[in-house]
């Protein structure tokens, strides 16, 4: 079996590549979890530690303004011995969540849904990368090495920071990788595990149900699309009902509502972050923010249908240019959001010849990199720089990031071209 | 005139239970307008009765506790300080003041007490750090002094936590009004409820005590200055026209290195019996800085000693006429005089301080020469280091020490407690908050309850919180209790009850994160950073406080919102523009598609023109054929 040995390589070595982090740095964990890069208000594994303190002596943490994930973390975590005490548990279960993330990816590279979809093949489907290069990062053409899951350094950085979006992270590729099988309960379920821990996924929801759809197996082909979603709705809002349900049970009462959810949905806890709300909503007017926080939500759900409708043929593409927008545009993103979005991205590695920006778009995307740390470490510590210097570079990221994204839906949009007109292959093209 | 005066206090005396000031003969002082007619002269004869009747007062019966009382400690401090700490105390009776008859309680704020139900009151306005190192125990045992800026508790009597919290908010308001003060500042993210800290100094009925709420508020930023000291000595019997209360000054009691005014009302009943009193006790204690207060008024500017003034160790051997190694003070003490420091000598007593305790006492040795202006009898005090002056009731009081080399010292209280608190860490980012608290003692161990009050920006990690004694992990947290701040509604509320051995030192240690706000919410001087609270502890009935804190937040640059609007505006509209321009618009090859040079644009535009024209003509052709 020589195709799992592969695999195991592939996942030993990231495993243990982990685990020299943690073991060989013991500062490490610590300081990228305390990066404003990698952990956010809502995802931050400090506050995890304080609310779990809290959960334990019997203080409810949703009275409060420090921790603002979801209430099921606590038991599970309580189950763990205190990282403060036994570490190694806390690395091996982020390493453990990892790895089935990657898993998880390897399966859905492996279905080929991004080549062809049931109503949509590629010309190029061929030109794929192996699953395997997806899942780790084997640059079989040398090409920028951020397209890749186990061995982007961000996704590593994030493992290492141990934010709780790992978590949202696995449980939507495990929900994609459901779909793309046609396995429509365990992926509505995963789904909204997945909202249930982050609340934006539940965005994703059209884009997957229709992929659950195209792949449902043979022997429940009947029936139309508008039962199968109506379903599905009812499935997702169960299962978030009986979640939510069990959260309120955990914590003794509904506050946790407004402290989670409340949260993302009012951004009341303004730390810095790579995305575009936090200064802005220091900056707002009183007045108006409230009408911003509805502009900018919608602006961010705006995507879902527009991408649904017209890319109809491909909704896996659709689920990863949404989690692109997300990176961007959420109210509390992190890298570790990119990474999702980037981990998706070679999926898609036979439309790259099409894109026509990656070179720019990549070098955007590494000069913020470097110089976001530098510009913080500015503005915060060296105090010889102002907050507008973060704040620039987290417009050149996101600029960055939405050329990238564009670039390949283009290149898609291109790929679906040469599919409808075979003579304009290799041609110049315009939009009208 | 006297019989008249001796008529009237013993017609007091004999009917002690009938509602009637015991000395009438103080108009401006009591509520009766009749009385008020006097005239002024009428009171200066009337004062001069006191004397003979001094004696019959002291045999009045022990039920008439002192109504008025006040006293001014002068207490020199190591190196050329002097604290002077004045008190003044009344009681009035519970039913009177029910009644709305106040006496020497003053009206104003009588009546702030009565709308508000509150039972209990403390109010401290202070500036400063008491340097315990050096000056030892602070006065009144800290009992009388708050944190930096302004503090305030109290007990106020209510059904539910909505209402106290309502009367709070009259109460607050009410005191801003009346002490010029921002106290309408302290809302519900300033405001806290101590569960271990704070114990009521007061008497308080059982019946009443379930439904007493404590709460306590802070404002450490508010500067303490002369429009808080008027209405201060406004409420006053004598008003600072008279008394060890004409001595305060702004100009003096705010150039002070420490100063510290608190206003204390309390219920005092005697035990077993319903007889009870409401006493409101004033006190303002300042450490004056004996070289800076001496300096004139009209030429404050400190100036080079004259060479032959100064007083050099000539045993060095490069004592020369151009080198100067300066002597140790610690033997000399500087030379000083009541007028010298507080601008102006002492006008008199108070003539309602009827008490007969002399009302200014100085602690020094007896070895320490004191002179005293004409009339005024000294006591010494059989411990060797106070003594007491009776002063004579209309006649200027001024005390003089002269330079002298001495080397006895009245000896310094130790204080229970030693407390540092200050903030560890770097960065605009996280910080951590470091407690030193050192019990002196020798033989007996401190139990006290630590309280912080946090605001909300300030996001403590209490899982973090370390206590250390000597330097090692021990277990010395006996109870806790933890209340977390909410975003923009309230603070953070920590009591941590430690008992520290003898001669220990206990290190308390906690994270926090530095919350960053909306730019409207950061004050004029934002870069200047935010006033955190003191520290109080706790021991028994008084509370000490450690210094209050600067934090220093990250700031936005608050020039540009309009430019962040747009600037974010416009990276939002680009995605947007990019993604929706891909999926609305179609893909043709570029042949296929319109040329846009300038005869294309000429064509359509002559195009557009022509069939405009065209409909309009035939509109026109329509209606003529009508």
């Amino acid at each position: 079996m020589s195709i799992d040995r592969r695999k195991a390589t592939i996942f030993g070595s990231a495993a243990i590549l982990r685990l020299l982090l943690f073991t060989a740095f013991p500062g490490l964990p610590d300081l990228l979890t305390a990066r404003v890069e990698i952990s956010t208000p809502v995802t931050s594994f400090k506050r995890l530690q304080e609310g779990l303190f809290l959960y334990n002596h019997n203080v409810s943490p949703y009275d409060g303004g420090v921790y603002h994930q979801a209430p099921i973390l606590l038991p599970l975590f309580s189950l763990l011995p205190s990282s403060a005490t036994y570490p190694a548990f806390t690395y091996l279960l982020y390493i453990l969540v990892d790895l089935l993330t990657a898993n998880a990816l390897m399966q859905i590279a492996e279905s080929g849904e991004a080549g062809s979809s049931k109503l949509y093949t590629s010309p190029r489907k061929d030109k794929k990368w192996s699953s395997y290069a997806i899942a780790a990062a084997k640059l079989k053409e040398g090409i920028n090495d951020m397209d890749s899951f186990l061995f982007n350094p961000f996704t590593i950085a994030t493992c290492i920071g141990r934010p709780t979006s790992v978590f949202t992270t696995s449980a939507i590729i495990l929900s994609i990788s459901k779909a793309v099988v046609g396995k429509s309960f365990t992926s509505m379920f995963t789904l909204s595990i997945a909202s249930y821990l982050s609340l934006y996924p539940l965005l994703l929801f059209p884009p997957l149900v229709l992929l659950c759809y195209d792949r449902r197996p043979q022997n429940k082909q009947a029936g139309s699309i508008y039962t199968f979603v109506a379903g599905n709705v009812v499935a997702v809002a169960g299962f978030l009902y009986s979640l939510l349900h069990m959260s309120s049970f955990i914590t003794g009462g509904w506050e946790f509502l407004e402290s989670t959810y409340g949260v993302q949905l009012l951004l009341p806890d303004l730390t810095p972050n790579v995305g575009l709300w936090w200064y802005f909503f220091i900056e707002m007017f009183d007045s108006f923010r409230n009408f911003f926080l509805g502009v900018f939500w919608i602006h961010l759900s705006s995507y879902v249908p527009g991408l649904t409708i017209r890319l109809r043929r491909q909704p896996l593409f659709v689920v990863v240019v949404l989690l692109g927008i997300f990176a961007i545009f959420k109210p509390y993103p992190s890298i570790s959001d990119t990474s999702l979005f980037l981990a998706l991205l070679p999926l898609y590695r036979h439309v790259f010849p099409l894109m026509r920006y990656s070179f720019l778009a990549t070098s955007t995307i590494l000069y913020a990199t470097l110089l976001g740390p530098a510009f913080y470490y500015l503005w915060i510590y060296a105090g010889s720089g102002n907050a507008n210097f973060f704040y620039a570079i987290t417009l050149v990221w996101s600029l960055g990031l939405s050329l990238l994204l564009a670039d390949a839906l283009f290149a898609v949009l291109r790929d679906e071209l040469e599919v409808e007109r075979p003579e304009m292959k290799g041609k110049e093209i315009r939009q009208i | 005139m006297l019989r008249r005066g001796c008529e009237i206090l013993s017609r007091a005396r004999k009917a002690p239970y009938e509602y009637r000031p015991r000395r009438a003969p103080f108009p401006t002082l009591t509520h009766e307008s009749f009385i008020t007619l006097l005239a002024l002269a009428a009171m200066r004869q009337l004062l001069s009765l006191l004397i003979c009747i001094g004696t019959l007062v002291a045999f009045s019966s022990a039920s008439n506790a002192s109504e008025y009382h006040e006293q001014l400690l002068l207490r020199p401090l190591h190196p050329s300080l002097l604290l002077a700490s004045f008190n003044f105390q009344s009681n009035t009776s519970l039913a009177s003041f029910d009644q709305q008859h106040f006496k020497y309680f003053p009206r104003s704020l009588g009546q702030i007490l009565q709308h508000a139900n509150t039972r209990e009151l403390h109010l401290r306005f202070s500036l400063g750090r008491w340097d315990a190192e050096s000056w030892g125990a602070r006065p009144w045992g800290g009992a009388r002094e708050g944190g930096t800026g302004v503090e305030l508790w109290a007990w106020v009597e209510a059904e539910t936590d909505e209402e106290a919290d309502g009367r709070w908010l009259t109460l607050t308001n009410a005191l801003s009004g009346l002490f010029c003060a921002s106290l309408n500042f302290i809302d519900s993210t300033r405001t806290t409820r101590p569960v271990m800290s704070f114990q009521p100094t007061g008497d308080h009925p059982n019946s009443t005590f379930s439904d007493l709420h404590l709460l306590h508020g802070t404002l450490p930023r508010e500067v303490v200055c002369t429009e808080n000291l008027t209405p201060f000595l406004k409420l006053l019997p004598c008003k600072g026209k008279a008394g060890i209360s004409s001595l305060l000054d702004g100009h003096k009691l705010f150039d002070a290195s420490w100063q510290s005014m608190s206003i204390d009302v309390r219920p005092i009943c005697e035990a077993g019996s319903d007889d009870c009193q409401l006493q409101i006790t004033q006190t303002i204690d300042m450490v004056l800085d004996l070289q800076r207060s001496k300096r004139p008024r009209d030429n404050p500017i400190p100036r080079p000693i004259n060479q032959e003034e100064l007083k050099c160790d000539t045993s060095k051997p490069y004592h020369s006429g151009d080198t100067c190694f300066p002597l140790d003070t610690a033997s000399q003490e500087e030379d000083w005089t009541l007028s010298q420091i507080f601008g102006h000598s002492l006008k008199g007593t108070c003539p309602l301080a009827q008490d007969g305790i002399d009302p200014v006492c100085i602690n020094v040795p007896h070895a320490r020469h004191v002179y005293a202006s004409e009339g005024v009898h000294e006591h010494k005090d059989a411990t060797g280091y106070m003594r007491c002056f009776e002063l004579s009731p209309d006649k200027e009081f001024e005390i003089v020490l002269p330079h002298q080399e001495i080397s006895e010292k009245a000896p310094l209280e130790q204080p229970l407690l030693y407390a540092e608190r200050s903030f560890i860490g770097y960065g605009q980012e996280r910080g951590g908050v470091q407690a030193i608290l050192t019990n002196p003692s020798a033989t007996e161990a401190v139990d006290f309850v630590y309280m912080e009050s946090l605001p909300w920006f300030m996001k403590l990690y209490l899982h973090t919180l370390k206590a250390k004694i000597n330097g090692l992990d021990e277990d010395i947290i006996k109870e806790m209790y933890y209340r977390p701040a909410l975003d923009r509604k309230r603070g953070t509320q920590l009591e941590v009850r430690i008992l520290i051995p003898a001669n220990s030192t206990v290190v308390l240690t906690y994270d926090f994160e530095k919350a960053i706000l909306r730019y409207t919410e950061y004050p004029p001087d934002a870069n200047r950073g935010f006033d955190i609270a003191p520290a109080v502890i706790t021991i028994g009935d008084v509370a000490i406080r450690t210094t209050s804190l600067l934090l220093p937040l990250p700031t936005p640059d608050f020039s540009m919102p309009y430019n962040v609007i747009i600037l974010t505006s416009t990276v939002m509209a680009l995605s947007f523009g990019f993604v929706f321009n891909l999926l609305v618009r179609r893909f043709v090859a570029v042949d296929e598609a319109d040329q846009w040079d300038v005869r294309a644009v000429r064509l359509k535009v002559i195009a557009a023109v022509t069939a405009f024209v065209k409909r309009f003509r035939k509109k026109k052709k329509v209606e003529k054929k009508e």
